[in-house]
């Protein structure tokens, strides 16, 4: 039974209905890129289901069923929790910031009775929730051009420096960026897009020269001129790159990629996990798998786009837009035309906190799915 | 009723911008994913090459493999250097080699203790990277399996086989072939050859004397490649036999040389000191070429330790010194032959006698002759025979030096041969002009030749200075007659054989006068002769030329022992050379006996040893050896039979009874 705009408001609460909402090939579509990257860790493990195959399709498994409980979640407890959650991440990074463990130089972790998580993680779900919900109560013309605007500037700002201190710029960018796409989708004047993508623009060589860390701005020149330290930090891109061209038009074949499996590419099992694809399947292999992300951002977007209350709308287009700020910055990366910044492959690299993030992501864009009738009311009691 | 904050034309309107908005972000992901589209499609179609090429280079790494070593052979084709399996224990660094606790662990198999250990720690951390350091060679079959099966387990471990030079006849040849060592760093070049990455292949030696110098790059052929798989660290995946570059095996030398004379040479010497050289007197062939005391190659291949160089080097006699190249001795009465032959071409009459009574006044000096009662009346075959003294005395001074040098440079002596090798002592051939140069920073007064100084020169005494090859090549062209042979050492590298030392113009002297000297020498080891008894060679109708030679170390004019005993290094040196057969020349022999005091004593019966052993393995002198004899004779009373003191000659060769005549049977033997 499908359900409409006319379906009994009772109807569209029982849970076998609300289950026959999600969106099945959305799921589906996942399951595609998740067996993709198990069938790489498959093969570069040396045909083995251990160390990384099994258990990136354990989590998937897991992920996966809470992302369906989290679809059932009514869009008005998303609504109701918005705030709480947002101001939980923020609380967790100032803990970080106080308390938090330092790894690989970076102070990103928090370590809670034996289970370690970034709280950035956090954050990139309460970001998209609280500006959505903020925005679920302003006018289109505070939406456009307004000092209102400086709320979510703040929202932004505040976690976005937080991060930037630990010091994870690529997370930091990400959080950035997300809500950038939000304030733009909800309305945001092209006047102040134009100026503020031409500021980011001029701000970039005296930021990279100025306030970046060494390694971090070595990084950026490294990717300018990848060629010229090819056994030091250009050693990652130009092996990516080898991998990724050496693949030719069908790839080397599955298990033959001597890129990855002579351990020449770095980081194979998760950021560059791409590469590895692309040298053992090609160029046929990738724009298929690229299709698959297409389709899982198409999807994403017609779920907001059907939306009926703008809370909805926008919690689900934040998270696409995530989702396809990942697939983008990773995949430039890998095919040398970003700067190697921390950011793996959704669903397709090998680790679980990105796994978890995307996927509880993914459970509120099903939710706004199944719920995509109800109403959501502010505080105030303005209509849908 | 709280007025709602929004109302429904800004609803639509929120949504409806929200939609043209979503529809953008839509189109951005798709361009954002064409754009990485495109990029695959640039880097997968567009520069499959070039990167498959790379992908190539990182994959696959070529080893070196050491060529085999070229063999040496001896004239027959008896191998003289050769290659023998080793197996070897190498460590190289690498990033998971715990080295201390590795070395550990091996030193349960093969033997490290203590010391080595740490030498090996610190010889590890400081080879290159990937470049394997020998931990042991020569294993046993044992060990080597044992680490072998183990190596997997253990980064950086191999075990291998790899080739050794070995020379089977250990000293024998140690100074003619030489040997070959671990490269060091000054035989690396920046270029050239020597630049060749093979030489830092931890089982590559290079030649470093000798013939394994002198043609190192002739015998070191070209290193192979195995195609193996590596990882990013560097460790062997697989191996590729498909792709691998076999290795060429360096060119074979082929020498003049001949194996069982050149043991027996070196047999015969004993602890004795000095060198034998004998040459084919028809092609210029070296035969043989020793000097003794000799060394045992093999041992500088392992690489000798500090106390066994030490007591090498510091041995009185030399025995790291080649004597048939650089040892440079006077030649004593050898040299009459040179003067004789001077005073037949001066137009000396060689029947002319002078009278000998034991020596001659000359300047104020008396000039002893070696014999104390004196000769008598001497013609010039007499005293070639007797080796007097007085006869050539007067001589040198009625032809002068340049007439005497003239004949000894043609000769041979005083020249430098290419046969090769290095090491070579010119020596000196001594005339009017040659010491106004020698002594042009002294008073005029001493650059002028002084006829006294012809006196000691015709006796083979005074500036002159030869060595053993020069004095083989002179009797080998004394014994030729005709041609002026260049001893050739060199038979053929690859196949490819070398000019023999036959294709030489004439000596320009009259044949008569060199059958004359020959004749002279045939005289010396006939009954009566100085080095009759010594140079028997109890081979039939084969007979011995030869001229006997003692040749001064010091001036004795102060009195003492002359030379005939005291401690060794005064002694005087015994020198002998000599051709077989008489009738037909074959093989011209030179024997220097270091400090052996007498040539009729010291050097003559070890030549005549090295002879036998050479006619004997000549298969035409054989066929001649073994002619039946129609019926033997009745034996002749034996002369003064004496027996050898130096050495002990072996019994006749197998020669039937009936063919041995008895009058040349060796003494000692009975009958």
């Amino acid at each position: 039974m499908t359900v409409s705009a006319l379906t009994r408001p009772g109807e569209r609460d029982r849970l076998i209905v609300k289950f026959g909402e999600v969106d099945w090939v959305f799921g589906l579509t996942l399951f595609l890129i998740a067996g993709s990257g198990a069938l790489m860790l498959f093969s570069i493990a040396g045909s083995s289901w251990d160390p990384w195959a099994a258990k990136h399709l354990a989590r998937f498994g897991l992920c996966f069923a809470m992302m369906i409980m989290l679809a059932m979640v009514d869009l008005r407890v998303w609504f109701a929790l918005a705030y709480p959650i947002y101001g939980l991440g923020l609380l967790l990074l100032l803990a970080v910031e106080a308390v938090g463990d330092v790894r690989l130089g970076a102070q990103r972790w928090l370590s809670v009775g034996g289970f370690s998580f970034q709280p950035s993680e956090v954050m990139k779900l309460g970001i998209v929730l609280a500006l959505a919900r903020y925005y679920h109560g302003a006018s289109a013309d505070r939406a456009r051009l307004s000092w209102w605007l400086l709320v979510p500037a703040a929202m932004i700002g505040v976690p976005v420096l937080l991060v930037a201190h630990q010091p994870d710029l690529g997370t930091a960018m990400l959080i950035a960026m997300t809500g950038a796409a939000i304030v733009v989708l909800a309305g945001l004047s092209w006047r102040i897009i134009i100026a503020g993508i031409t500021a980011a623009l001029v701000a970039i060589p005296p930021f990279v020269m100025f306030v970046m860390h060494d390694y971090q701005r070595k990084r950026v020149l490294t990717f300018l001129d990848p060629e010229n330290d090819p056994s030091g930090s250009g050693y990652h891109i130009l092996q990516s790159m080898i991998a990724l061209g050496s693949g030719g038009l069908l790839g080397k074949g599955y298990g033959l990629g001597s890129q990855s499996q002579l351990n020449f590419l770095p980081e194979k099992q998760t950021d560059f996990i791409f590469a590895t694809l692309a040298e053992e399947f090609g160029f046929v292999g990738c724009v298929t798998v690229l299709a698959f992300y297409a389709a899982v951002i198409f999807m994403g977007l017609r779920t907001a786009y059907v939306s009926h209350s703008h809370f909805g709308r926008l919690a689900a287009a934040g998270v696409m837009a995530t989702f396809t700020l990942y697939v983008l910055i990773n995949g430039a990366m890998v095919m040398g035309l970003a700067p190697v910044v921390g950011v793996p492959m959704p669903m397709l690299s090998y680790g679980g906190t990105v796994m978890l993030t995307v996927m509880i992501g993914f459970g509120l864009v099903q939710s706004v799915r199944v719920h995509r009738y109800s109403e959501v009311t502010s505080g105030k009691g303005s209509l849908v | 009723m709280a007025e709602p904050a929004i109302f429904f034309a800004e609803v639509n309107e929120r949504q409806g911008e929200f939609h043209r908005r979503a529809f953008m972000l839509g189109g951005f992901a798709g361009l954002g994913l064409t754009a990485l589209a495109g990029r695959l499609a640039y880097l997968q179609l567009a520069q499959t090459q070039r990167y498959e090429k790379m992908a190539v280079s990182n994959q696959f790494n070529f080893k070196l493999v050491p060529p085999p070593r070229g063999l040496i052979l001896d004239r027959n084709g008896a191998v003289l250097a050769a290659n023998r399996p080793n197996f070897r224990l190498l460590v190289h660094r690498d990033k998971d080699l715990d080295t201390d606790g590795t070395l550990k662990t091996l030193a349960n198999f093969v033997p490290i203790d203590q010391d080595r250990h740490e030498r090996l720690l610190r010889e590890i951390s400081r080879a290159p990277k990937r470049a394997p350091v020998s931990i042991m060679e020569d294993m046993s079959w044992e060990q080597f399996s044992a680490i072998h099966v183990r190596a997997p387990a253990m980064p950086g471990v191999t075990a291998d086989m790899g080739e050794v030079r070995v020379y089977p006849h250990g000293g024998a040849f140690a100074h003619v072939i030489g040997y070959v060592a671990k490269v060091n760093k000054e035989d690396i070049k920046p270029e050239g050859p020597n630049a060749d990455p093979i030489m830092l292949h931890p089982g590559f030696r290079i030649g470093k004397q000798g013939i394994e110098k002198a043609f190192d790059l002739d015998l070191r052929g070209r290193p192979g490649a195995q195609k193996v798989e590596v990882d990013a660290n560097g460790r062997e995946v697989r191996h590729h036999t498909e792709g691998d570059i076999p290795a060429i095996p360096g060119k074979e030398i082929q020498l003049t040389l001949d194996v069982d004379v050149q043991n027996r040479a070196l047999e015969v010497f004993g602890e004795e000191s000095g060198a034998a050289v004998m040459m084919d007197c028809r092609t210029g062939d070296i035969i043989c070429m020793a000097s003794a005391p000799s060394f045992d190659a093999n041992r500088f291949v392992r690489g000798l330790t500090g106390a066994e160089y030490r007591q090498l080097a510091n041995y009185e006699r030399k025995p790291l010194l080649d004597k048939a190249l650089s040892g440079l001795y006077p030649p004593g009465s050898t040299f009459k032959t040179m003067t004789a032959l001077a005073a037949l071409e001066a137009g000396i009459d060689p029947e002319g006698r002078v009278g000998c009574g034991g020596g001659m006044y000359f300047g104020g000096r008396y000039f002893h002759c070696h014999k104390k009662g004196g000769h008598g009346m001497q013609n010039m075959r007499d005293a070639i025979k007797n080796s007097c003294d007085v006869y050539f005395y007067s001589v040198a001074l009625r032809i002068g030096p340049d007439r005497i040098a003239k004949v000894a440079r043609e000769f041979g002596l005083g020249q430098l041969f290419d046969i090769g090798i290095s090491g070579q002592k010119k020596g000196t051939v001594p005339d009017q002009a040659w010491k106004a140069r020698y002594f042009r920073k002294r008073p005029r007064a001493e650059q002028i030749w002084y006829p006294g100084e012809n006196l000691s020169y015709g006796i083979g005494q005074g500036y002159l200075q030869t060595n053993c090859l020069q004095l083989a090549v002179m009797t080998a062209r004394l014994a030729n007659g005709r041609k002026a042979l260049n001893p050739r050492l060199i038979k053929s590298i690859g196949g490819q054989e070398l000019p023999s030392g036959a294709a030489v113009p004439d000596l320009p002297f009259a044949a008569e006068h060199i059958e004359y000297v020959r004749g002279g020498m045939a005289a010396v080891t006939e009954a009566g002769g100085t080095a009759f008894r010594a140079s028997q060679l109890g081979l039939g109708d084969i007979l011995m030329a030869g001229k006997t030679g003692t040749a001064q170390v010091r001036n004795y004019d102060k009195g003492g022992n002359r030379g005939k005993g005291g401690p060794w290094r005064l002694r005087d040196h015994g020198l002998f050379v000599a051709f077989a057969p008489l009738d037909q020349p074959r093989y011209a022999l030179a024997v220097v006996v270091q400090h052996g005091m007498g040539g009729s004593t010291a050097a003559a019966p070890r030549a005549r040893e090295i002879m036998r052993t050479a006619l004997l393995k000549d298969p035409e002198i054989r066929a001649r050896i073994e002619k039946p004899m129609p019926m033997p004779e009745i034996a002749p009373e034996i002369g003064e039979s004496v027996p050898d003191e130096t050495i002990n000659a072996p019994g006749p060769p197998q020669l039937t009874p009936a063919a041995a005549p008895a009058s040349n049977t060796p003494p000692g033997v009975p009958t």
